[in-house]
C-alpha cells in the first residue's frame, strides 16, 4: 500500500456555526462539494454523507485494505485519511470504476465492467466479496504502475489487502488475466 | 441429466449469482443498509472478566447529549438468556459478569458517537471475583465457580475394545501432548445491521448462519411470539462459524421494538473480537500403541477444551472431538475422555473444523512420532493403517466410501511434476514414486526443507441423533420462471449458486435463469444452519427432491395438455416437447402454468430432507450412524525452515479432497484454497493471547491473519468418489480444507527439523525452542 503524500496545509472553507467545512474534490470524475467535519475521515464522508457504501471497512486502523480508494491515482486506506486532506484532489472509489469502463474494456457484456472487475468475475475471485472493492482498487493502481506485473509484483501490490475467504489464488489469476486484457484487448 | 444424458449444470463452473454486484460495490452488507438518519445503538460491556455486579446506574447515560434511550434487562420482556445448545448466556448481565465484554445494556442515540459517549457514561459498581484464566485454574481444588453449577460444562467419551490392555501389549507406545490456541474467525464484514418495526413485526436485518433458529432465540429473549420476529439476512461477508452465536440481533430488535423507529448497530473490530466466541483452545494427551510392523492397536486420549465463559456450541464441539479422535485410521481399541471447562475467557464456540481440527493435529502428530520411533516411512505407515471401504471409524460407524488413501495418492502424485515413465500404472504406484522422489535440496545452509502429509476425515452435518434437516420450496412462477425458496444463508460459500445449479439440473433449465429467494424467515422455509459442511448435502438434496417433483408435475400436466404419454416428452430450457414427431407438439412453462394449476398440479413443492442419525451410546460413545456421511482429505505441505530463527516459509500445499461430486468445480477449488489459507493462519500465526481473561491482541494490528504474501501456491485437487446420500454424489467441502492443512504444515516442519511440533501456532519462537530443546543444554529451551 502506498501512503498518500498529503500536505498538512489544507485549503478548506472557514468553519461555519455547526463546525462543518466545505470539501471540494473530484469524485469519480464529478466535481463534488460536501460539508464535512474536519476531524472525520474520507471513509466516513464517502459512506455516511455521500452514501457511497462500496468502500468497505473491516478494521478502520489501516490494516485490512478494505477501504482502499484512489486519491490522484494512488491507493490509500480511506480510514486513515482526514477528509480535508483530499481537498482539490481526484478520488476514485469502486463505484467509479465501471462507469469509466469503455467498450474495449469489457466487450460484449450486458453489464459493462472495468477490465479488473470483469477479470475478478471470470476468475471466480469473489466469495463473500467484502474485500473485493478494496482489492480491485489496489489492483487497478498496481496495473497503472506496472502493466505486466510478475507474480511477486502482484503479491507486493496486493499485500495490504486482506481476504479471509479465497486463499488469494484466484485473485492472483484475476489480476494476471486483467493485465493481459488491458495490454491486448480482445 | 439432459435428454442426451449429459449434465446441464452439474459439474460446471457456473458464475455466482451475487458476483457482479460484489465487484461493482453495489452489494449492501449489514453495515451498508442504513445511514446516519437512523438512531445508533451501542452496547455497554464489562471491563472485568469476572465480577459481581453491585450496582448499575444508567442515568448518567441518559443525560448525554443525543442519547435517546438506555435499555437494560428490565426492558427485554423475555428470558434474558440466549445460547445455541444451553441458554446460559444473559443478554444483559444482572448479578455477575463472566468475561471481559459481557453485555449489561444498550444505549440508543442520534449518532454513533453519542451512543458511544452514553455507553461510557454508565456507572457500574463491580466487586471483582477471582479470575479463572486457564483450564488448570478452573479444575483446581477450591476454584472460583464461573457458573453456579460448577466449572465443568460437559464431558464425552469413547470406549471401544480395551485400550489399556492393548497398550500394555503393544510393541511401541508413543505419547504426545498437543496444545491449540483460540482463533478468531476474522471475517471482514463486521457485525452490523439494522432493525425496524413493519406491520407490527420486528424486522431485523443482520447476518447469522441459521435465520430460523436465530429468530427463535431472539423471540425467547424478547418475550415475543416467534412470528413477530422477521429476520432478513443481508449479503454476508464471511462467517466460518463466527456468526452462529447471537451477536447484535437481540439488541437491534429490542431497540426497534421499544422506540418504534429504525435503528442500526455496527461493532468495531475490537468489539467484535472481544465479544464474539472463538475457536476452542484444547489440550490433548495422545497415546498411541502399535505392533512392531506399525499396525496401530490402541489409542488413549484425554481432551480438555476451554469453553470460555458460556456454553455456546461447546457440548457438540466436544462430541465432535471425541468422535473424530482417531481420524481416518483403523483402531480397534480406543479410550477417549473429553471434558469441557468453563473459564473467564471469551466464550468459545463454532469455527470451521470445530473439534475435528484440534484432534487432527493430535492424531497426525502422534502418528508422525510413531513413524519416527519405528523408522518407518510416514506414507507407508499411513497406507497400512488408513481405513478401507466398509471398515469402522472411531465410533464404529461403517464407512462405505473411505477415501483417505485415494486422496493421499492423488495429492502425492502431484508432488513430482515430472514422474518417471516407469513409475507405475496405478495412482498408488505413481504416488509412491512421486513421494520417494521428493527433494531435500536447500537454497542455503540455514534453510531446511521438509514435507508433511496429512490424512483426515470429517463427519458432515450435526449428526448424533439431532433432527437435522433442510426444507426447500420449488415453484414455477406465472411467468414460467423456476423459483427456489430456501432459508439457507449465503455467507460467501456459494450456496445460492449451488441451489440454482441443482434446481436448474432437475428442471432442465440454465442455472442462471433460476431465481433464488432466500434467508428470510417470513418468506422461506427453514433449511438449517450454514455450518458443519452440511448445506450441499442437506439443502442440495431438499432442492433436488422438490425440483424433481415439480419436473414430474410439469411433464404429467404437459402430457395431458398435449395428449401424449409422459415418456414421449422431453423437458429443456423451459419447453416441454414431444421427443419425436413433427416437432409441433410442445408447450412452454409459461403457457403451461395456469393450465397445470387448473388441473390440480400445484407446480409448487416443499420438500424436506432429514436423514436419520443415531446418538452415541452414553456408556461407550459408539454409534452405527453418528453422521450421515464422512468426507476424507489429504494435504501435502512443503516448507523451508530457517534453523537460525525458527521462521517457516511454506513453499507449496497440495490439497486433495473427495467431495463426491464437485457441483461447481471452481467454487469447490475456491473453498479448498480459502480453507488452506485459514489453516496456514492457524498453523503458523493465529493465536488469541489472553492474560487473566484479558485479550491482549483484539485488533487486526495485533492479531495477524495470512496476507497474499503468506500464502504459497495451492494445488487444489478434486477427488470424486460419489457419496451414497449426497445430491449427484456430492458431499460438501467447507471444513476439511482447514482441518487437513494444519497437521500437514506441522508435519513438514517436523520433517525439516527432525523433531515433532505439537503446539499451534508454530511461531518462529516456538520452533526455535523445539530446535534448542533437543540441543545438549536443556536450559536453552527456557
Amino acid at each position: 500500500m502506498i501512503d498518500g503524500n498529503f500536505s498538512s496545509e489544507t485549503e478548506t472553507e472557514p468553519r461555519s456555526g455547526d463546525g462543518l467545512v466545505q470539501l471540494r474534490c473530484t469524485l469519480n470524475g464529478e466535481p463534488t462539494q460536501v460539508a464535512v467535519d474536519p476531524t472525520e475521515t474520507i471513509y466516513d464522508t464517502l459512506r455516511e454523507r455521500l452514501r457511497l457504501t462500496g468502500t468497505k471497512g473491516a478494521c478502520l486502523e489501516g490494516e485490512c485494505g478494505s477501504c482502499t480508494i484512489l486519491v490522484d491515482g494512488e491507493p490509500v486506506t480511506a480510514c486513515l485519511v482526514l477528509s480535508p486532506q483530499v481537498e482539490g484532489k481526484s478520488l476514485t472509489t469502486i463505484e467509479g470504476l465501471a462507469a469509466a469502463a469503455s467498450e474495449t474494456d469489457d466487450p460484449g457484456a450486458s453489464r459493462r465492467l472495468h477490465a479488473v472487475q470483469r477479470a475478478f468475475v471470470d476468475a471466480g475471485a469473489v466469495q463473500c466479496g467484502y474485500c473485493t472493492p478494496g482489492l480491485i482498487i489496489s489492483a487497478v493502481a498496481l496495473l497503472e504502475r506496472t502493466p505486466r506485473p510478475s507474480l511477486a509484483e502482484v503479491k507486493a501490490g496486493l499485500a495490504g489487502n486482506l481476504c479471509r475467504c479465497t486463499g488469494y489464488m484466484k485473485i492472483i489469476d484475476a489480476v494476471m488475466s486483467a493485465a493481459e486484457q488491458i495490454a491486448e484487448p480482445a | 441429466m439432459s435428454a442426451d444424458g449429459s449434465p446441464l449444470n452439474i459439474g460446471r463452473s457456473v458464475e455466482r449469482p451475487d458476483v457482479v454486484a460484489k465487484v461493482t460495490g453495489e452489494t449492501r452488507y449489514g453495515g451498508d443498509l442504513e445511514g446516519p438518519e437512523v438512531l445508533s445503538v451501542a452496547v455497554i460491556r464489562s471491563p472485568h472478566p469476572h465480577a459481581k455486579l453491585t450496582h448499575i446506574d444508567f442515568e448518567p447515560a441518559r443525560a448525554v447529549a443525543g442519547v435517546v434511550a438506555v435499555f437494560g434487562p428490565d426492558a427485554l420482556g423475555g428470558t434474558n438468556l440466549h445460547g445455541l445448545i444451553r441458554r446460559d448466556h444473559p443478554v444483559f448481565c444482572t448479578d455477575k459478569v463472566r468475561y471481559r465484554g459481557d453485555a449489561l445494556g444498550i444505549v440508543v442515540a442520534e449518532t454513533a458517537a453519542a451512543a458511544a459517549a452514553g455507553r461510557d457514561a454508565v456507572v457500574v459498581d463491580y466487586e471483582p471475583l477471582p479470575v479463572i484464566g486457564t483450564m488448570a485454574e478452573a479444575m483446581a481444588e477450591g476454584a472460583a465457580q464461573v457458573h453456579a453449577r460448577g466449572n465443568v460444562l460437559a464431558s464425552a467419551l469413547i470406549r471401544k475394545g480395551d485400550a489399556d490392555a492393548a497398550l500394555a501389549a503393544a510393541d511401541h507406545v508413543v505419547t504426545t501432548t498437543t496444545h491449540t490456541r483460540g482463533v478468531d474467525h476474522a471475517f471482514l464484514d463486521l457485525e452490523a445491521g439494522c432493525a425496524r418495526v413493519v406491520d407490527d413485526r420486528i424486522e431485523i436485518h443482520a447476518s447469522g448462519q441459521w435465520v430460523h433458529e436465530e429468530r427463535r432465540l431472539i423471540a425467547i429473549a424478547l418475550g415475543e411470539p416467534v412470528e413477530r420476529i422477521r429476520i432478513i439476512q443481508p449479503p454476508t461477508g464471511g462467517a466460518f462459524g463466527g456468526r452462529e452465536d447471537i451477536s447484535i440481533q437481540i439488541y437491534l430488535g429490542l431497540a426497534a421494538r421499544e422506540l418504534g423507529v429504525p435503528v442500526r448497530l455496527q461493532y468495531t473490530r475490537h468489539e467484535s473480537m472481544i465479544a464474539r466466541h472463538k475457536r476452542h483452545p484444547m489440550e490433548i494427551e495422545y497415546t498411541l500403541g502399535a505392533r512392531a510392523d506399525g499396525t496401530i492397536t490402541a489409542a488413549k486420549v484425554v481432551i480438555r477444551s476451554d469453553e470460555g465463559a458460556y456454553a455456546s456450541t461447546g457440548p457438540a464441539v466436544l462430541r465432535k472431538s471425541v468422535s473424530h479422535a482417531t481420524g481416518p485410521y483403523r483402531v480397534a481399541n480406543i479410550h477417549v475422555d473429553g471434558v469441557a471447562v468453563f473459564t473467564n475467557n471469551c466464550p468459545t464456540g463454532a469455527m470451521r473444523g470445530f473439534g475435528a481440527c484440534q484432534l487432527a493435529i493430535a492424531y497426525e502428530g502422534a502418528l508422525a512420532e510413531l513413524a519416527r520411533e519405528l523408522e518407518l516411512d510416514l506414507v507407508a505407515l499411513k497406507r497400512k493403517n488408513l481405513l478401507r471401504d466398509g471398515e469402522g471409524i472411531t465410533t464404529n460407524q461403517v464407512i462405505p466410501v473411505a477415501s483417505a488413501i485415494d486422496c493421499m495418492d492423488a495429492a502425492l502424485a502431484r508432488l513430482d511434476p515430472a514422474p518417471t515413465p516407469d513409475s507405475g500404472s496405478t495412482l498408488a504406484d505413481r504416488a509412491t514414486a512421486s513421494w520417494a522422489a521428493r527433494s531435500y535440496a536447500s537454497p542455503a545452509p540455514h534453510l531446511r526443507r521438509g514435507y508433511g502429509v496429512s490424512t483426515i476425515c470429517f463427519g458432515i452435518g450435526y449428526g448424533d441423533g439431532y433432527p437435522d434437516g433442510s426444507r426447500a420450496r420449488v415453484r414455477i412462477s406465472e411467468a414460467g420462471v423456476v423459483e427456489v425458496y430456501s432459508g439457507g444463508v449465503e455467507v460467501g460459500q456459494g450456496l445460492h449458486g449451488l441451489i440454482r445449479q441443482i434446481a436448474g439440473e432437475e428442471l432442465r433449465v440454465d442455472a442462471q435463469t433460476v431465481e433464488v429467494i432466500a434467508s428470510d424467515t417470513l418468506t422461506t422455509p427453514e433449511s438449517g444452519s450454514s455450518s458443519a459442511t452440511r448445506q450441499t448435502l442437506f439443502t442440495g438434496n431438499a432442492v433436488k427432491l422438490a425440483a424433481g417433483d415439480v419436473r414430474r408435475q410439469l411433464i404429467d400436466a404437459a402430457a395431458l395438455e398435449l395428449s401424449l404419454h409422459w415418456e414421449e416428452l422431453d423437458i429443456r430450457d423451459g419447453v416441454i416437447r414431444a421427443r419425436e414427431g413433427d416437432g409441433q407438439a410442445h408447450i412452454t412453462f409459461a403457457e403451461l402454468v395456469a393450465k397445470a394449476r387448473a388441473r390440480g398440479f400445484a407446480l409448487d413443492v416443499t420438500a424436506l430432507y432429514q436423514p436419520r442419525t443415531i446418538p452415541g451410546d452414553p456408556y461407550t460413545g459408539l454409534s452405527p450412524r453418528a453422521f450421515i456421511t464422512y468426507m476424507f482429505a489429504s494435504h501435502v505441505a512443503e516448507v523451508l525452515v530457517d534453523v537460525d530463527t525458527g521462521e517457516v516459509r511454506v513453499e507449496r500445499i497440495i490439497a486433495a479432497h473427495d467431495v463426491g461430486k464437485a457441483i461447481n468445480p471452481r467454487e469447490v477449488r475456491g473453498q479448498i484454497e480459502g480453507g488452506v489459507a485459514q489453516g496456514l493462519g492457524m498453523a503458523l500465526m493465529e493465536e488469541i493471547v489472553s492474560e487473566a481473561g484479558e485479550m491482549l491482541n483484539a485488533s487486526f494490528t495485533d492479531y495477524i491473519i495470512p496476507t497474499i504474501i503468506d500464502v504459497p501456491t495451492i494445488d487444489a485437487v478434486i477427488v470424486e468418489r460419489p457419496d451414497l446420500e449426497g445430491p449427484y454424489g456430492a458431499r460438501g467441502v467447507g471444513e476439511p480444507p482447514l482441518i487437513a492443512t494444519v497437521p500437514a504444515v506441522l508435519g513438514a516442519i517436523a520433517d525439516a527439523i527432525g523433531v515433532g511440533v505439537h503446539e499451534v501456532p508454530a511461531t518462529a519462537e516456538r520452533i526455535w525452542q523445539r530446535l534448542h530443546q533437543t540441543a545438549a543444554e536443556p536450559e536453552a529451551a527456557q
